[in-house]
C-alpha cells in the first residue's frame, strides 16, 4: 500500500471517530475526519481523498445529499455507513453513486474489506471497460460477447450477457435492483424486480458451479446484487 | 265494578247531583217544564262524562232518566207516562245523554293517551340524552339500566345481554329481582324468529310478561335494526307496548354505541402501543448501534499490537464511556417500562437537597464531563421527599442540558425551599428551546427539529423525568431563561425541617 491511501471519515458520532480513526490508521491509511456534511464537502473540495467513509445520519445534511454532491464532481469511492437499519437510505445512497455500504453495528474487518475492495476497484477502473475480464475459472470476453468457464463456452442469451457484463464491469460493488433494471430493461422497468430475479436465477444456473451456493453472483438482500471476484471477501 | 275509589266518588257525586237537581226543582222551584229538567240532567251527565269513565256517565243518565220520569213527567209520582209525547222526551233525553257521554268519554281517553304519550316521549327523550353523555366503559350499561329505572319510575329495570353461554344482566331500580335465564333465552329466541311488529295483530314480537316472585315483569327485545341483541326487563309502572318497543330501540342503540366506543378505545390503545413500539425501536436502534460499533472497533484496536500506550488507554476509555452510554440507555428503557406499568412508588425520607444534586450529578458524570456545573442550594436544610426519584429526574435534566448546551459552558443548578416544597432549577447557556417545541418537550420520544438533527438522544429522558416526579406528586416544566438558555424547574412537595421564612430566598 504505497503511497498511503487517504480516507475521509465523515461521522458526527465522536465515539465512531475515536474508534474507526485509529482502526484505519493502524492499517496504514491516512485518516481525516469530518463531523458534518458541510465540513466534509469543504475538505473534499480542497483535496479529493482516495476514499470516503460516509455516515448517512449527519446532523446538517442528509448523507444521500452529500453522496449526490460528491458524485457531481468526482468518482472517489464512497463507502456508506448506515445506522438507520432502513434499507431505503442505503439503496438511495447506492443509487446516487455510493460504491458500497456497511450497516452499523459493523465489525472492523467488514469495514476494512469494503474499503480494500473499493480502493482496488478505483485503481483498476479504466481497464475493465473492454477486453477480457477474469474471475476464478470464469472469463468474460466483452468484445466477442462470449463467456468461458475452463475454456468451455457458456451460451448466454443477450439479456443474460448484458446482466453479467454489467455486474462484472462493477465487480465487487453493490448494484441496486433499480440501477440494474434501469440499465437492462430501461427506466420504465425499475419496479419489475421479478424480471431481475428470474434472470439472475437463469444466469446462476449457467455460470455458477453450484447455483444454490453462488460464488460470483451474490445477493445483497433487499438491496441488489454484487459480482464477487473471489478474493475480495477473504481479506489477507 | 268500582275498582278505583275515585270512580265510586265520581258515581256518588253524579247521583248526588241528580238527587239535588230533583230535590231543588220539585221542592223549591217547582219546575215542571220537561225541557228545562232534561237539559239540566243532560248538563250533569255531560260534566260527569267529561271527567270520569263512561260507565259512570251511563249509570248516572239511567238514574236521571228514571228521576225525570218519576218526578217530572205526568202523571208525577208514578212510573207510567200518560202523554206519548213525553215518551219521546224521555227517550230523546236518554239517547242524547248516552251519545254525549260516549263522545266525551272517547275525547277524554284520547286526551289521557296524548298526555301519557307526551309523558313517555319526555322520558324517552331524557333517556336518549342520558345515552348521549354515556362514556365508553363497561359501567355504561349499568348506568343505562339505572337511567331507565329513574326516567320511567320503574321499580325494577334490567338489561340482559346474551354471552356465549350465559347472560350479562345489569339491574337497577329499588326492587331487584333475579331474572330466570331460561325465560330470558326463550324470550330472546322468540324475538329472533318472529316479526318485529305485526301490524295486523298489532303485537310486538318478543314482548312477553313473565312472573317472578309474584311480580309481573315485562321482557322487551333490544333491537338494532331488526336484529335483537338482548332483552330489557321492566316492572312496576305499566308502560304502553309501543313505548316499550321504542325504549328497547333506544337502549339497543345505546348499547351498540357503548360497545363501539369500547372497541374504538381498545383499538386506540393497540394503535398507541404499536406507535410506541415503533418509536422505541427507532429511537433505541440508533443509540444501540453506535456504541456497539464503537466498542467492537475499539476492542479490535486494543488487540492490535501497533498501538501506543496512550492510544490503548484512549481506546479503553472509549469502551468504558460507550458502555456507560449503553447502561444509561438500558436504565432509561427499564425506567420507562416501570413508569408504564405504574410500578414506581415514592418512599419519603429526610435528605439534604445538596445530596440530591450530588447524587444526580453522579448518575450522569460521563455526560457532564465537558461542562461546568455550578450548584447553589439555599437553605440546605433537610427536606422530606423521595430522594431517589428526585435525583433520577434531576439527572435526566442535567443530561438534557449537557446534550444541548455547548461543551465548556456552565450549567447552573439552583435549589431552594418554598411553600410548595423543594424547587430545583437547571439553567443552561445553550441555544434555548424553540417555541414550537415547548409544549411537546415532555412527550415521549418527542425530539425537536434541532434534536432530530443530532445523532444521540432518544426523546425518553424528559418524559421519564416527568413520570418519576409525578410518582411523588412533583412537577417539572421548561421555559427559556432570561439570557436565552433553557431553564427547567422541578417542584417536589416536601416538608422542610426549618420552615422557610419566605419563598425564593
Amino acid at each position: 500500500m504505497t503511497p498511503r491511501s487517504r480516507i475521509l471519515l465523515v461521522d458526527d458520532e465522536v465515539a465512531i471517530q475515536r474508534a474507526v480513526g485509529p482502526l484505519l490508521r493502524s492499517r496504514g491509511y491516512d485518516v481525516e475526519i469530518a463531523g458534518t456534511g458541510a465540513d466534509a464537502l469543504k475538505m473534499i473540495a480542497n483535496e479529493t481523498p482516495d476514499l470516503i467513509v460516509l455516515d448517512l445520519g449527519l446532523p446538517d445534511l442528509e448523507g444521500t445529499e452529500v453522496c449526490r454532491r460528491v458524485r457531481a464532481r468526482s468518482k472517489v469511492p464512497i463507502v456508506v455507513l448506515s445506522a438507520r437499519g432502513a434499507e431505503a437510505d442505503k439503496v438511495d445512497a447506492l443509487d446516487l453513486g455510493a460504491d458500497d455500504y456497511v450497516t452499523k453495528p459493523f465489525g472492523p474487518e467488514e469495514l476494512l474489506a469494503r474499503i480494500r475492495v473499493a480502493l482496488r476497484r478505483a485503481a483498476s477502473e479504466d481497464q475493465t471497460t473492454s477486453g477480457h475480464f477474469r474471475a476464478g475459472d470464469l472469463t468474460i470476453d466483452y468484445d466477442r460477447r462470449r463467456v468461458l468457464r475452463h475454456e468451455a463456452e457458456i451460451r448466454l442469451t443477450p439479456k443474460e450477457f448484458e446482466l453479467l457484463s454489467l455486474l462484472a464491469h462493477n465487480h465487487d460493488r453493490v448494484l441496486t435492483h433499480r440501477s440494474i433494471l434501469k440499465a437492462i430493461w430501461g427506466p420504465n422497468a425499475v419496479e419489475q424486480t421479478e424480471h431481475l430475479w428470474t434472470l439472475v436465477a437463469q444466469l446462476r444456473k449457467k455460470i455458477e458451479p453450484d447455483p444454490a451456493n453462488p460464488q460470483y453472483l451474490m445477493s445483497e438482500p433487499w438491496v441488489g446484487y454484487r459480482f464477487a471476484t473471489g478474493d475480495s471477501d477473504n481479506p489477507t | 265494578m268500582a275498582r278505583d275509589p275515585s270512580d265510586a266518588a265520581r258515581l256518588g257525586a253524579g247521583l248526588g247531583a241528580v238527587a239535588i237537581v230533583t230535590f231543588v226543582y220539585v221542592q223549591w222551584l217547582h219546575v215542571s217544564n220537561a225541557a228545562i229538567v232534561s237539559t239540566t240532567f243532560l248538563m250533569v251527565v255531560l260534566v260527569l262524562a267529561a271527567t270520569s269513565r263512561l260507565w259512570i256517565a251511563v249509570v248516572t243518565s239511567a238514574v236521571a232518566m228514571l228521576c225525570f220520569n218519576f218526578f217530572f213527567l205526568p202523571p208525577v209520582g208514578t212510573w207510567t207516562i200518560a202523554d206519548p209525547q213525553n215518551w219521546m222526551a224521555l227517550f230523546a233525553f236518554l239517547a242524547v245523554s248516552l251519545v254525549a257521554s260516549n263522545l266525551s268519554a272517547v275525547a277524554r281517553v284520547r286526551t289521557q293517551e296524548a298526555v301519557g304519550r307526551r309523558d313517555e316521549l319526555a322520558r324517552l327523550f331524557d333517556l336518549s340524552r342520558d345515552v348521549l353523555v354515556m362514556t365508553d366503559s363497561r359501567e355504561a350499561i349499568a348506568i343505562l339500566a339505572r337511567s331507565i329505572a329513574r326516567r320511567f319510575d320503574l321499580e325494577f329495570a334490567a338489561i340482559a345481554l346474551p354471552r356465549s353461554s350465559d347472560w350479562d344482566v345489569f339491574e337497577a331500580g329499588p326492587q331487584r329481582t333475579d331474572l330466570d335465564t331460561r325465560q330470558l333465552a326463550s324470550a330472546f329466541a322468540a324475538a329472533q324468529t318472529s316479526l318485529e311488529f305485526d301490524a295486523y295483530a298489532r303485537t310486538y314480537a318478543g314482548h312477553r310478561t313473565v312472573t317472578i316472585e309474584g311480580r309481573a315483569i315485562r321482557l322487551v327485545p333490544l333491537r338494532v335494526g331488526t336484529k335483537p341483541i338482548g332483552l330489557l326487563a321492566a316492572a312496576g309502572r305499566p308502560i304502553e307496548a309501543g313505548t316499550l318497543d321504542a325504549l328497547g330501540g333506544v337502549v339497543a342503540i345505546a348499547i351498540e354505541r357503548a360497545q363501539f366506543l369500547e372497541e374504538r378505545k381498545a383499538g386506540e390503545l393497540t394503535r398507541q402501543s404499536e406507535q410506541l413500539k415503533t418509536a422505541l425501536l427507532a429511537s433505541v436502534g440508533h443509540d444501540l448501534r453506535t456504541p456497539l460499533t464503537a466498542i467492537r472497533v475499539a476492542a479490535t484496536n486494543i488487540q492490535a499490537s501497533s498501538l501506543t500506550a496512550d492510544d490503548r488507554l484512549d481506546q479503553s476509555n472509549l469502551i468504558l464511556a460507550e458502555v456507560e452510554r449503553l447502561t444509561r440507555l438500558f436504565q432509561n428503557i427499564l425506567e420507562m417500562a416501570r413508569l408504564d406499568a405504574g410500578g414506581i412508588a415514592a418512599e419519603s425520607r429526610w435528605t439534604h437537597p445538596s445530596e440530591i444534586v450530588a447524587a444526580a450529578r453522579g448518575q450522569v458524570e460521563q455526560t457532564l464531563r465537558q461542562h461546568n456545573v455550578s450548584v447553589t442550594v439555599d437553605p440546605d436544610v433537610p427536606v422530606q421527599l423521595d430522594p431517589r426519584l428526585t435525583a433520577a429526574a434531576l439527572a435526566h435534566l442535567l443530561e438534557n442540558a449537557a446534550e444541548y448546551a455547548p461543551s465548556g459552558s456552565t450549567i447552573d443548578v439552583h435549589g431552594r425551599i418554598t411553600e410548595e416544597g423543594l424547587v430545583i432549577q437547571v439553567r443552561d447557556h445553550g441555544p434555548g428551546i424553540a417555541s414550537a417545541d415547548l409544549p411537546h418537550l415532555f412527550e415521549r420520544f418527542y425530539r425537536g427539529d434541532a434534536a432530530r438533527a443530532r445523532a444521540s438522544g432518544t426523546g425518553m429522558g424528559l418524559w421519564i423525568a416527568r413520570g418519576l416526579l409525578a410518582a411523588e406528586q412533583g412537577r417539572v416544566w421548561a421555559e427559556n431563561g432570561p439570557d436565552g438558555g433553557a431553564q427547567f424547574t422541578i417542584v417536589v412537595p416536601a416538608a422542610a425541617k426549618e420552615p422557610a421564612a419566605s419563598p425564593g430566598i
